[in-house]
């Protein structure tokens, strides 16, 4: 297997605040890599780093290949890798199909094949009822399924997701997971994911990458993130904890 | 193919609205045949001036979302390269026009650099400061004839080339066909990948860059086509008006009614800036001409722009058409 994604010795600073120290990890092709850690913990800026909205104070950040620190945003996506954003305020410019081409105009000057390529993903992604809708109506969950819609149309080799699951109820956190699972599987996108969300992330990931205030203080599989002492502690809880035990004597 | 079928393509408006512009486009076509007079006939022509003024500036300040209040000195580079070319040189309009576009999207592109680094209101603030400090240049510019401005010779015969007619249908006409041309290509250009965008900055600039946009490189080539469709005019009022001054065609009086064009009819929207002439323009004329008589009260309808202003600012931002739009969605609903 070879590495995607890889992040070497990273750093970002905000004046005296150190928000990423010193992180180190790669992104294997074809995984499905989760990053949890407290509020505040600099997942998000770990994010933003690597999409390049932020230059890091030093480290460096390879993608396929090619070294991408502090590139600009619209050059780290036309590389391939995408990212969909926490918050998604659309002010109603767009409806849900415009918005979605305006993600496959990236790689394509005809308004046609834009539009082919829209519709592709529309039907991928379940949001046929919606078509003509301004992305402002939506519902919440359909908002989020419209961010990662038009993340994905700029056809991407990798994808940042950022808290997808984040407001949605429990049906709609499965509906999720299995629209994840889908893009990962059918559509041989690497994906990497914030999450809040322990359910989505626990069972989706092949690996898991715990931050906690600009350290990453652990690494492995789901599994044995889920029982390291240092995880639960900063960020799981003995109250998560607890509730697995239960749940496997339950089961 | 694909283009020629696109710059055609009205299938997002209902037939109504189509029918309606249709008619009214059999009225633009009829109207120099009809009895009239003229001075409504010297209302039309401003009217398709500021329509096509109002289209240009749409591209940046309405679908791109960046309120440009600099757009006179762009009308003015258009309509001095005109005169000059035509006086010294004795360059026909036709030539110097294009030529004229070319200075000005030079000039875009030299101030839309640093100019949209800025955003928001710091944006607009900087585009009046470009062009109020282009006003005071040609102010003081002997070669351009300084602050008294040009007066272009009138030949011994009307011609073509040189866009000089005893009639004013002639003109009336020309400006006809450069209003089809900017209508058809904005009806292009607002579903193109550009205007697609351009689109999606205004919607969130955040997001529009992590899509693999450009977003500065974007603003700036719509800045460039919107100077383009202003210079044009600018040349052709040179023509038009055998006169021109720096405080009358740089002025800040003239940005501030281009950007008005379509925030009145509907920023964004393809009929907002024909709208938005169509109102304002007649309002303008017979405003003009009923309080310029009255002493004391040739500033009211500036005061009565600054309204509309205010009250299109405080209950929709969409303007004219932007009613329209609301109106037909709550009868769907």
């Amino acid at each position: 297997m070879t590495s995607i994604l890889e992040v070497q010795g990273l750093i970002k600073n905000f004046g005296g605040l150190r928000a990423n120290n010193n992180i180190s990890f790669s992104v294997q092709k074809g995984e499905l890599l989760g990053l949890i850690g407290p509020n505040g913990a600099g997942k998000s800026t770990l994010f933003n780093c690597i999409a390049g909205v932020y230059n890091v104070t030093s480290g460096r950040i390879f993608f396929d290949g090619r070294e991408i620190t502090n590139f600009r945003p619209y050059d780290v996506s036309r590389l391939g890798l995408a990212r969909t954003f926490q918050i998604f305020v659309a002010s109603g410019d767009l409806t849900v199909i415009e918005n979605i081409m305006v993600g496959s105009f990236l790689r394509t000057r005809s308004r046609k094949v834009a539009r082919e390529r829209a519709e592709e993903i529309i039907e991928l992604m379940e949001l046929k009822d919606h078509v003509d809708h301004w992305v402002s109506e939506l519902p919440v969950a359909a908002q989020k399924r419209v961010a990662m819609a038009t993340a994905l149309a700029t056809q991407p080799k990798m994808l940042l997701l950022d808290e997808v699951a984040a407001g949605l109820n429990p049906t709609e956190i499965d509906g999720m997971m299995a629209l994840i699972r889908q893009v990962h599987f059918d559509m041989g996108i690497t994906v990497m994911l914030i999450e809040h969300v322990m359910e989505l992330v626990m069972n989706i990931s092949h690996r898991v990458i715990v931050l906690d205030s600009g350290n990453m203080i652990a690494e492995g599989r789901p599994e044995e993130i889920k029982q390291n002492p240092e995880v639960i502690k900063a960020y799981l809880g003995e109250r998560f904890v607890a509730q697995q035990k239960a749940q496997q004597k339950g089961a | 193919m694909e283009t020629i079928r696109n710059i055609f393509d009205f299938s997002d408006f209902p037939r109504k609205d189509m029918a309606v512009f249709g008619l009214f486009c059999v009225f633009l076509l009829v109207f120099p045949l009809m009895p009239h007079s003229s001075f409504s006939m010297a209302t039309m022509i401003q009217f398709l001036m500021f329509a096509l003024y109002g289209m240009g500036w749409n591209t940046i300040g309405g679908y791109g979302g960046q309120v440009d209040l600099g757009k006179a000195q762009f009308a003015g580079i258009g309509a001095y390269t005109t005169a000059v070319m035509l006086i010294r040189w004795n360059v026909p309009f036709w030539i110097s026009a294009p030529i004229g576009m070319g200075f000005a999207i030079i000039w875009s592109f030299v101030i839309g650099y640093p100019l949209f680094r800025m955003r928001g209101h710091y944006f607009a603030i900087a585009t009046i400061a470009t062009s109020l400090v282009l006003l005071d240049v040609f102010q003081v510019w002997n070669f351009v004839g300084g602050a008294r401005g040009l007066e272009i010779p009138l030949k011994k015969m009307p011609s073509f080339l040189y866009l000089q007619f005893r009639n004013d249908a002639y003109y009336y006409y020309i400006l006809l066909f450069l209003f089809f041309i900017g209508f058809f290509y904005i009806n292009w250009f607002r579903k193109s990948r550009l205007g697609f965008q351009l689109r999606a900055i205004k919607d969130n600039e955040e997001v529009a860059r992590s899509l693999g946009i450009n977003a500065h490189w974007c603003k700036i080539k719509a800045y460039a086509i919107a100077t383009s469709f202003v210079a044009v005019v600018g040349s052709f009022h040179a023509c038009y008006n055998f006169n021109i001054e720096p405080e009358d065609i740089m002025s800040l009086d003239l940005s501030i009614l281009i950007a008005m064009m379509a925030m009145v009819g509907g920023a964004g929207s393809l009929w907002g800036p024909i709208i938005g002439a169509a109102v304002l323009v007649p309002m303008k004329s017979y405003l003009g001409s009923w309080l310029g008589g009255k002493a004391g009260l040739a500033g009211l309808d500036l005061v009565i722009y600054a309204l509309i202003i205010m009250v299109i600012a405080a209950f929709e931002p969409r303007g004219i058409w932007g009613i329209v739009e609301k109106a037909r969605r709550r009868k769907q609903s």
